[in-house]
């Protein structure tokens, strides 16, 4: 027992065992780490996915029933031979951005509140930085959330017939919509889960965070669409919506080690 | 070998010593007595000495003089639980950091908040019942407004969830208060300029001086600094409030 | 100059206490540990070992008092202190999803350490679970979880070692397992520190030095 317990000891490179202990990785090697740790540990329980995906599939069938006649339908303009859409593509986005919303708050928890209900969040702190932490947890929320984005979207715009508007403004107000959902879905998981809250909780913090970030988001929704288009008013649609979600990321960045040790 | 066994527990308080022996802010009573009058002052003046504004639906206008106070009100003192929450993370005084007196202020100027905003949005509603015939339009300054109500909401709602421990709660709160920085800073600058929402505020009629007459200036302006003052009140209140829950609770 | 002297590590307990809310747990806990020694703590269910343990390791701030690791003579803070100590608990769980290599390789990367296969087996096998590295810790048993724990408070060869209850569902081989690792901690150069919190009349026995705490009002 004795030879194994030192063989256990000869594991590291060679230094004697008594200097000082390696010193971590820096911290994105850390956070990178825990990224890969879960998105390993998720492909092999889908939890998250699932959980996600199904919300979105039903959400998605249910607005394609529900509107199948609006979708198409045209009121006339008063005064004129002209008609315009009775859902504008700005309402149809909005609505899309409402189902993400939920999605993100329906999957994206699971980050925080697997490790606390488990109890692997002690395992954590003893091994890695907070600010480690938060960002190798926002790296995977933000993944999850592209990744549903990326599927949703080209459906929801199949099932309602949405515009895509100029694909590089498409592209800005998808990814600034959803780096904003992630870091706003991250840091209230973050809190829910030390509160040990349930869903409610963690949908009551995140309301207010999302109130505003969708009227950022509806406002980028009627730039996108507008014509003509200045470019000023595109600049600042999209430049609120990253801001917000930047600002957001770096209050949380800030804040975080507050919340998760004791 | 090394014993150790637990003392008999010290009696009195086992709280921290308090960062004020009393509550600080005004002393006395008299600043109270001279607000109750500023206020009653205020109310007489809204239907009696100001006149009515010109282009609002009857008598409507009037309700300035409390909506736009309550509603300045319930932003400040946001500001107000973001800055104690500030300072209870982040103080460099060694005794002031993680004090949980500062955590009580904020969650004082958090509650008075709460209750202006409530004030403010049901004044707002009525007004624009009367104005306009819809009590709500969704204009950039009742979506604010709104954001705001819940902001406070879910402060409370954390609160409570928060609950076991003091200052596990307290760390909890303050972090959101500070996060809800971002939403609130746009809700209040960002929110009410978005060209894409509409506004049906009357911020250009009112302050074009043709419509209001001079009497106007004469109640507003007593009405803000009587409401900043009963707010002042209320918040001492509120955290003495709390000082003696905490004495009773140490017992 | 002796190695002894220069990697000096001592940990020291400074009228330590804590309480939770108004009740009490401990109070004017006092004591040294030096390398090279190990001291167990003691006490009824409830007395405040776990929590005299979490304090030490830098994961909960003591209502009074101060629980000290110097190394070379430089008092460590609560998060400096992580990397020299390898904690473990009843309450430390690791990842269910994934198998027990995989759990020494993720947390052994977060110590900036990459792990070989054979430093792998080498470490599983020293705890008894040679073979089983490739099962996912859901399946495992109790006593295999906790087996799981000691190889993963060895990561790193932490020159102090925090053990809650490190013979909790272990069998008689486990047992004799752990007494091992303590016995190869106090021998390692320089000297180890061990501090175990123990239930186990038998277990006191392993310490030179003993701290016994008393419920608290």
């Amino acid at each position: 027992m004795g030879r194994a317990a030192d063989t256990a000891g000869a594991g590291t490179v060679g230094a004697p065992a008594n200097d000082v202990p390696a010193a971590g990785p820096a911290w994105p090697q850390a956070a990178a780490a825990l990224f890969a740790k879960d998105l390993r540990a998720e492909m092999r329980t889908k939890v998250a996915v699932s959980a996600i995906g199904v919300f979105t599939l039903s959400a998605l069938l249910l607005i394609g029933l529900a509107t199948a006649t609006l979708k198409g339908a045209q009121i006339p303009i008063p005064q004129s031979d002209l008609t315009r859409p009775a859902w504008d593509p700005a309402g149809k986005m909005a609505l899309l951005w409402v189902l993400l919303c939920f999605a993100a708050f329906t999957g994206l928890a699971h980050a925080f509140v697997h490790e606390e209900e488990a109890g692997t969040s002690l395992a954590l702190r003893l091994s890695m930085p907070a600010g480690a932490v938060y960002a190798g947890k926002l790296a995977f929320n933000l993944a999850l959330i592209f990744a549903v984005a990326l599927v949703a979207t080209p459906l929801y715009m199949l099932i309602t017939g949405m515009p895509s508007g100029p694909p590089p403004v498409f592209l800005l107000v998808m990814l600034g919509g959803c780096a904003g959902l992630a870091a706003a879905a991250t840091i209230v998981a973050a809190l829910a889960a030390k509160a040990r809250g349930t869903g409610a909780l963690y949908s009551a913090l995140g309301l207010p965070i999302l109130f505003v970030f969708l009227a950022l988001l509806l406002n980028a929704a009627k730039t996108l669409y507008a014509s003509p288009q200045p470019v000023l008013d595109v600049v600042k649609a999209v430049g609120g919506l990253f801001s917000y979600g930047l600002l957001l990321i770096t209050v949380s960045a800030l804040t975080f080690g507050f919340i998760w040790e004791e | 070998m090394t014993t150790a066994q637990t003392q008999p527990p010290l009696t009195g308080s086992p709280q921290p010593p308090p960062l004020h022996p009393q509550p600080a802010g005004l002393k006395g009573a008299a600043w109270k007595w001279g607000m109750g009058l500023l206020m009653c002052y205020v109310i007489y003046g809204a239907f009696f000495i100001a006149k009515n504004a010109i282009g609002f639906v009857g008598d409507s206008a009037r309700i300035i003089f409390f909506h736009v106070p309550c509603a300045v009100l319930s932003s400040i003192a946001y500001f107000v639980a973001a800055a104690y929450a500030g300072l209870y993370l982040f103080s460099s005084h060694p005794t002031k950091r993680f004090h949980l007196d500062l955590d009580a202020k904020a969650a004082a100027a958090m509650e008075l908040g709460f209750v202006f905003c409530i004030l403010a949005t049901v004044t707002g509603s009525v007004f624009a019942g009367m104005q306009w015939g819809t009590f709500w339009n969704w204009d950039p300054r009742e979506i604010s407004i709104v954001g705001m109500l819940l902001l406070y909401a879910a402060y409370l709602v954390l609160r409570s969830a928060g609950g076991e421990q003091p200052d596990k709660r307290a760390r909890l709160t303050t972090v959101y208060i500070l996060i809800t920085l971002i939403p609130t800073v746009f809700l209040i600058w960002v929110v009410p300029r978005i060209q894409a929402l509409q506004s049906l505020h009357p911020t250009s009629v009112l302050a074009n001086p043709k419509n209001t007459s001079a009497a106007y200036k004469e109640v507003l302006y007593p009405s803000f600094l009587a409401f900043i003052l009963l707010f002042t009140w209320l918040f001492q209140l509120r955290f003495r409030l709390y000082k003696l829950a905490n004495k009773v609770a140490s017992r | 100059m002796q190695i002894e002297d220069s990697c000096a590590i001592r940990v020291i307990w400074d009228g330590v206490g804590h309480r939770f809310g108004a009740r009490s747990v401990f109070s004017d806990v006092c004591g040294q540990v030096e390398a090279g020694q190990v001291c167990v703590v003691t006490g009824p269910n409830g007395s405040g070992k776990s929590t005299l343990l979490r304090i030490t390791a830098g994961l909960l701030q003591p209502s009074a008092g101060v629980a000290q690791v110097v190394v070379d003579g430089q008092p460590l803070d609560m998060l400096a202190r992580r990397r020299y100590l390898g904690y473990a608990a009843p309450d430390l769980t690791l990842y269910r999803e994934l198998t027990g290599a995989e759990n020494l390789q993720f947390f052994a990367r977060l110590r900036g350490l990459t792990l070989s296969r054979e430093d792998l087996i080498a470490r599983l096998s020293a705890v008894g679970l040679r073979g089983r590295g490739r099962d996912l810790v859901s399946a495992y048993s109790s006593g295999m979880r906790q087996r799981l724990k000691v190889a993963f408070v060895l990561l790193g060869q932490p020159p102090i070692l925090l053990l809650d209850e490190p013979t909790a569902n272990l069998d008689v081989e486990g047992a004799a397992m752990v007494e091992e690792v303590i016995a190869a901690q106090r021998r390692r150069p320089g000297g180890g520190v061990t501090i175990v919190a123990t239930n186990e009349p038998r277990e006191v026995e392993w310490g030179e030095l003993q701290i016994r705490l008393e419920p608290g009002r």
